[in-house]
């Protein structure tokens, strides 16, 4: 299926994905030993004895040297274990498998909604280069960019939650327990979410569009009589592919940590919610394997986008 | 190169006639899923919870937001009374100090916990002998009087204690009174139920996901007639107090609790919601290191005190939801004295003579510490503002909770005064012992209290006479306030939003509100 290029490419990205995976956890790790705070004290609760919160911080390892608990947890992690949360007890696996399921369904209906609205959006602006449609596109696509996520899912909610009682205004449904209420529930934060990605997408499309309809070879289409949309939805569109393909991927990897601020105004069990009630209670094994999992995420979004290049231009696979 | 407006229709791509009705069908079908979505059957009673729970076993629990969880899957031995906090009966129908030092629980009969096992005597002595003996136990210090526990018969348990303590009743009507099956522990008292509750309280635990929710369906054997109010409970866990409003606004849970005070101006103007308010145990106060510089003289102390004008401090910090605190307790406590109160004033005249007295004519410059969220921020402003008038000044250093209050009561010792709150306890000399006595943790500077305040505090434990106990708590707390070991500010008020259906469900002053009378119209 992969040409041997593209087999020496996925090995090379594969192996340095490693230091990358060890340098965000252990940065990450480091970066919770070092905010003051002890999780042994919100374990022990309101009345327990020093002699008690001693006794947890033996127990569960925080009194040994730093090296020695994050080596204790690459260790187990090595042997797909990643341990338990200190506060709720519930195995960081199950949590994960729990969670990020919700979190990537928000994403990729995020995406969704990017590419079918910010694609029209940036070949009609481009189409009408200078012109009035353009302007507005262009207008609004500022917009999109400029406004906060949670500003706009606030006034989400206003006006089709509160007001229209459209869709509700918190909570979510697992996709695998019902994928209509899933749908329903996650539309209002996916198109909050989507906002800036479909201003992005429009822009980014309406630009590289603009360079390549006054190219040369386009006019020469024109010339042989192809009707237009031909010209724009099949040539067009494939000439500007991988520059598409650039956004989305980015844009994938921004929607995801956007998704923090956007489960807590929609109260949803995701990621972004789990990463930060752990932070804030240092509940470290959770952040970890948090962190290991959005990383191990991107690392693949990357990594399917480079091998997307060279199918979509195999120039890039001979470089 | 360019194109004309009307050759727009021609740029999109070309559409057959059953794309464009696949494209209708499936906008029809997302019209109709909110209906089909929104379908519930049953009465399940769904709250908005403010925390995830630190455990589902009362034992090794340890945050003071479980309880709300707790209350539905077990009962406790002692109930109180919602607006006093007086104990009433529970799982115990009557309770006597045979003398100071043996109390005699009878119990109620014919309860048995979810697993259909009996609750009796032996269950209990399984349980205090586990909550103050166990490793796993989090909560041992609050059964710390307790030496012995008997299982006199099957509906009589006779409890010694090591030294008097008739707080011991209210204790009993916190996490150490709730029950919980021996023989789903396996009779092991070091094993848990941390995520798999059983007691006998009006729901059966059902499912726990963590950080989303938690539910429980009517316990049909339950010994109170007619309760629960409604066959199932659901708390969905949503911390952030916008989205939990916004949650009962649009009516996906029917109440909401904790609220910030700062949203009561919205729940009066939401047409499908009730607001239920009231006192709380809360107190928002500032924590004095009495050992560090200035602050070892009272007088500076008091000066602090008396500088604050805390009618204005409700009515700026709480949007005017809430009452001032003159003391540790708010005014509809049973133990609350009019004659303590009567000793924190408002006068910033007498505040800046004190200082001058105190030597300190040209100011004060204090090492605050507090919390970073916006309400905590707003009150350090206040207080502040007021001390501005009277010469003092300082800066806040805020952190988190977990890491401002380590710092501040911990080994380090950081800063003179933390601007917090007390939570309260069941039982009020809980409170006066944990927040001055000598070794207390919460007394930062361990600066010896007052003589003759330990003195009171156990005569208070000595006596089950409420008349007596009112009299000796208050003499502790008058000691306390004249030191000025600490500046109670305000009494934080419930603050909870409930829609239209609710009924029958009401604030206590605990602040930790129970479900079970609750029915749905």
């Amino acid at each position: 299926m992969l040409n041997p290029l593209q087999r020496r490419m996925l090995r090379r990205r594969l192996v340095q994905t490693i230091p990358v995976l060890v340098l965000a956890t252990f940065s990450v790790f480091m970066l919770l030993k070092l905010l003051p705070g002890d999780v042994a004290i919100t374990i022990a609760g309101e009345n327990a004895t020093v002699e008690r919160i001693e006794e947890i911080r033996e127990s569960r390892g925080l009194n040994d040297p730093l090296l020695v608990q994050y080596g204790n947890w690459v260790w187990r992690a090595l042997h797909g274990d990643l341990s338990q949360s200190f506060l709720s007890g519930e195995e960081v696996g199950t949590t994960l498998l729990r969670v990020f399921p919700n979190t990537l369904f928000i994403v990729c209906y995020a995406i969704l909604i990017s590419v079918l609205i910010g694609v029209p959006l940036g070949m009609l602006a481009a189409a009408r280069s200078g012109g009035l449609i353009d302007r507005l596109v262009m207008m609004l696509s500022s917009a999109g960019v400029a406004l906060p996520n949670f500003w706009i899912a606030m006034i989400f909610v206003m006006i089709f939650a509160l007001n229209r009682a459209w869709f509700p205004a918190t909570g979510f449904v697992a996709p695998s327990e019902n994928l209509a209420g899933a749908i329903w529930h996650a539309t209002l934060p996916a198109v909050a979410l989507a906002a800036s990605g479909i201003a992005e997408v429009a822009r980014q499309l309406r630009s590289s569009l603009v360079e390549i309809l006054h190219s040369q070879h386009f006019r020469t289409l024109h010339a042989k009589g192809l009707p237009f949309g031909t010209i724009l939805w099949k040539h067009g569109l494939r000439n500007v592919s991988v520059n598409l393909l650039t956004v989305i991927s980015l844009l994938v990897n921004r929607t995801l940590a956007a998704t923090v601020v956007v489960e807590v105004v929609f109260a949803i069990p995701g990621m972004g919610n789990t990463i930060v009630n752990a932070t804030l209670q240092r509940d470290f094994p959770v952040v970890q394997g948090a962190v290991l999992a959005m990383v191990l995420t991107v690392v693949t979004v990357n990594l399917v986008t480079d091998m997307l290049y060279s199918v979509l231009d195999p120039r890039i696979s001979q470089r | 190169m360019t194109w004309k407006l009307g050759e727009l229709p021609k740029a999109l791509p070309p559409l057959r006639r059953r794309q464009v009705l696949t494209g209708m069908a499936g906008g029809a079908a997302l019209a109709i899923l909110p209906r089909s979505a929104l379908s519930q059957g049953g009465k399940v009673l769904k709250i908005r919870g403010n925390a995830n729970p630190s455990s589902l076993d009362p034992a090794t629990g340890g945050a003071g937001s479980d309880h709300v969880y707790l209350y539905n899957f077990y009962d406790t031995l002692v109930d109180w009374e919602a607006g006093t906090l007086t104990p009433k009966p529970g799982l115990a129908t009557a309770w006597k100090f045979e003398d100071p030092t043996t109390l005699v629980l009878t119990l109620q009969e014919g309860v048995s916990f979810h697993d259909g096992t009996p609750f009796n005597a032996a269950a209990v002595k399984f349980n205090l002998d586990r909550n103050r003996m166990a490793g796993i136990s989090n909560i041992k210090q609050d059964v710390a009087s307790i030496s012995e526990v008997e299982a006199t018969d099957d509906l009589t348990v006779t409890i010694r204690l090591a030294a008097p303590d008739t707080a011991l009743p209210l204790i009993l009507s916190d996490r150490a009174g709730m029950m919980v099956s021996p023989e789903a522990l396996g009779n092991d008292p070091e094993a848990n139920m941390d995520r798999g509750p059983v007691g006998t309280g009006p729901w059966q635990f059902g499912t726990w996901t963590d950080g989303e929710k938690i539910t429980g369906t009517r316990f049909a054997d339950h010994w109170r007639n007619g309760i629960p109010g409604v066959d199932g409970i659901e708390i969905l866990v949503i911390p952030e107090t916008a989205t939990g409003l916004r949650a009962v606004q649009s009516g996906q849970v029917n109440i909401a609790y904790q609220l910030s005070e700062n949203q009561q101006p919205l729940i009066d103007r939401m047409p499908n919601l009730e607001l239920v308010s009231g006192p709380t145990l809360y107190i928002y106060q500032l924590y004095v290191n009495s050992s560090r510089g200035p602050l070892q003289d009272p007088r500076v102390r008091k000066a602090l005190s008396m500088a604050i004008d805390r009618e204005a401090y409700v009515n700026a910090t709480q949007a005017g939801i809430g009452e001032p605190a003159y003391m540790n307790l708010p005014k509809a406590h049973w133990a609350w004295s009019e004659e303590v109160a009567k000793l924190t004033v408002y006068d910033p005249e007498q505040a800046r003579s004190l200082l001058e007295e105190a030597g300190f004519a040209d100011g004060l410059d204090l090492d605050l510490r507090g919390y970073p969220d916006q309400a905590s921020v707003q009150r350090q402003e206040v207080i502040l503002a007021q001390w501005a008038k009277i010469g003092v000044t300082g800066r806040f250093q805020n952190a988190p909770i977990a890491e401002a209050s380590g710092r501040f009561f911990g080994e380090e010792k950081l800063g003179d005064l933390l601007l917090s709150a007390w939570t309260g306890r069941p039982d009020p000399s809980l409170t006066y012992a944990l927040m001055y006595s000598e070794d207390s943790y919460y007394n930062p500077g361990r600066v010896a209290p007052p003589e003759g305040y330990m003195e009171a505090l156990q005569a208070s434990r000595e006596t089950d006479d409420q008349a007596e106990r009112v009299a000796a708590l208050a003499t502790a707390q008058k000691l306390a306030m004249e030191a000025q070991l600490c500046i109670p500010l305000s009494v934080r008020y419930e603050v909870d939003a409930i829609d239209s259906s609710v009924r029958n469900f009401n604030a206590n002053l605990l602040g930790k509100p129970k479900f079970r009378d609750v029915t749905l119209g």
